[in-house]
């Protein structure tokens, strides 16, 4: 954690010493005139979040509801029937059942690899620093060039597969990316691959924070490393593994670019999460049901990452 | 950071073993893809119809490069999208750290309510389709100005969130001496509030550098037409375009020249990134 120094202030260095307040505390009843200036200041970050979250985001929820198509301009309610028909086509079962699947070997994959290389890598020295940037790399990159570097490394004829080649006999040529339950694991994987990195140092800024005097403790106490970190770092890690676990799972209920690089929703519809049902609906011209599925993955996110952040709130420790 | 006197040295042998399982699982995690990207960019479309880890025998990659230029409209690409990037990057970071400053010093029901609005778009999906039928009513679909207002509205929240946070746990005594002295409102938040929110803020304009210079998703809906294309979707578009499938030489090619200007930005503030995302405000 950053530590604050009055130095830093240059305003305040001026007027204030450094020692420590000089001022005495105001009485907490202030004219609420004054402090007008706080709706000023925020206003234009509330009308821009309001505008483009907010409002679509509630619209969205009631135009679900609705007949609404391309093809005319007047917009009815319409019950459930748009989600009666796309659960009967087959598109909002399947669809939400990929998503799911996705979303947790994305985000399993993700914390599980970026938690033990985050304690590997815990120290800051220069070989460790090295690897930190090493596997930051795929952060940089864009979710669609992570997606064709990923097509051309599985391709049936490619690197990995010659690979595996050199060790079972005859040539192995497994299309990764073109069969059912394969495809829709590597989509999911290539996703994680693009984060790990940064997961990989919230997890090792969330070990660091952890008061050293607790770890030495345990040392004297006859702790092992197993024990240690099952029982101090674990559940000290409380913060960073709400910030990880909740932004990799919603993260990836909405992923869309990965799948549009290798297997644009296939093969058949194998790989189809909801945001590519979503994009399919909306390019046919059919807004009410492009709504519905657009709706289905806010419902996914309320009823799954709203009670893992309570969860885990409750889980982190008070200092 | 840690004291060095009381932590018991590791075993050397334990350390070489640590490094060479890290150096076998960097090597095709990482090293492989990265390979077969630079490698095969500078083959032939022949050559890399299979895109191999073998070097290049014909080597035609500065041909590759031109052709991305010319044919894959990357300039037009890389135009729009500096155009997106850095007004979104500052917009977001004066508007977010402004509004938390209120967000932190509020009591009023309205601002606590529009706080947690705002934190709560950082984990709700985006609603595209009204987004798009909103920015069609305000004439601003298709354009650049609508993709940017629809970034600006939708990555404002973290940078909220993150500085809220870290505002609250600030001592209000620097604000309220400043404006004794006679400082108005701005001057606080602009000597003040800014430079103490610095290192969060730093590391919020990473992730959003990061973010917003990849977005693809809104850039697929809300653009229009090449001439509003951002590098993602002029590279998505390129490598939909070969007739017999992906011409891999070219897709890579085009996928080195669209993430260059983050790789160089990388290389030079390397240290920064890392520290300021190991030790800056990134806590939930």
């Amino acid at each position: 954690m950053t530590v604050l120094d009055a130095s830093d202030v240059e305003g305040a260095a001026a007027s204030a010493p450094s020692t420590g307040p000089i001022m005495t505390p105001h009485p907490p009843t202030r004219e609420p005139r004054r402090r007008l200036y706080l709706l000023w200041f925020s206003l234009p970050a509330i009308l821009l979040v309001a505008f483009f979250f907010a409002i679509p985001f509630i619209s969205n929820a009631g135009l679900a509801f609705t007949q609404w198509t391309g093809f005319s301009s007047s917009i009815t309610f319409n019950g459930l029937q748009n989600f009666r028909s796309l659960w009967s086509l087959g598109i909002l079962g399947h669809a939400t059942y990929v998503t799911i699947i996705f979303a947790v070997v994305t985000m399993l994959a993700q914390n599980l690899v970026g938690l033990a290389l985050a304690k590997a890598l815990q120290q800051t020295n220069r070989i460790n620093t090295f690897f930190r940037s090493l596997f930051f790399i795929p952060v940089l990159m864009s979710p669609l060039a992570a997606g064709y570097i990923w097509a051309a490394v599985l391709a049936p004829e490619g690197p990995v597969n010659g690979f595996i080649s050199w060790f079972v006999p005859g040539d192995f040529t497994f299309a990764w990316l073109g069969q059912s339950p394969s495809a829709l694991i590597a989509v999911g994987l290539i996703d994680a691959w693009k984060w790990v990195g940064l997961v990989t140092l919230v997890y090792i800024a969330g070990l660091n924070a952890i008061d050293r005097a607790l770890i030495e403790a345990a040392v004297i106490d006859g702790a092992g490393a197993w024990r240690r970190f099952r029982s101090i770092e674990v559940p000290m890690l409380a913060p960073a593994f709400t910030f990880n676990l909740t932004l990799t799972l919603v993260g990836s209920f909405s992923a869309l670019d990965v799948i549009f690089a290798t297997t644009k929703g296939g093969p058949g519809d194998a790989t189809s999460v909801l945001n590519v049902a979503v994009y399919a609906q909306y390019g046919q011209g059919l807004f009410g049901t492009s709504s519905a599925l657009s709706f289905m993955i806010a419902i996914l996110v309320i009823v799954t990452a709203v009670p893992l952040i309570w969860y885990l709130r409750r889980k982190e420790v008070v200092s | 950071m840690s004291s060095a006197h009381v932590k018991t040295r590791a075993p050397r042998v334990g350390e070489v073993a640590k490094y060479t399982v890290l150096s076998i699982i960097a090597l095709p995690m990482v090293v492989l893809p990265l390979w077969v990207l630079v490698v095969n960019a500078f083959k032939s479309e022949t050559e890399a119809a299979t895109p191999t880890v073998g070097l290049p025998t014909d080597f035609v990659g500065l041909e590759n490069f031109a052709t991305v230029v010319n044919d894959g409209n990357y300039l037009v690409g890389l135009k729009n999208s500096l155009i997106v990037t850095i007004p979104t990057v500052f917009a977001v970071l004066l508007l977010g750290s402004m509004a938390a400053w209120a967000f932190a010093r509020a009591s009023s029901r309205f601002l606590r309510v529009a706080y947690y609005v705002a934190a709560l778009s950082i984990i709700l999906p985006p609603a595209i389709v009204p987004m798009v039928v909103l920015l069609t009513k305000t004439g601003l679909t298709g354009s650049v100005a609508g993709y940017v207002f629809a970034l600006i509205g939708t990555r404002l929240g973290v940078i909220i969130f993150l500085t809220t946070g870290y505002i609250r746990t600030l001592p209000n005594d620097y604000e309220e001496a400043v404006q004794i002295d006679g400082a108005n409102r701005w001057q606080t938040y602009w000597h003040v509030i800014l430079p103490l929110v610095r290192p969060v803020l730093f590391t919020a304009a990473i992730m959003t550098v990061i973010n917003v210079w990849n977005e693809f998703l809104f850039a697929l809906y809300m653009t229009k037409g090449t001439a509003n294309a951002t590098l993602p979707l002029t590279l998505f578009h390129f490598a939909n375009a070969g007739l017999y499938g992906i011409r891999w030489n070219l897709v890579f090619a085009h996928v080195i020249l669209t993430g260059l200007p983050l790789l160089i930005a990388y290389i030079f503030l390397q240290r920064q990134v890392m520290s300021g995302l190991t030790e800056g405000g990134v806590k939930g």
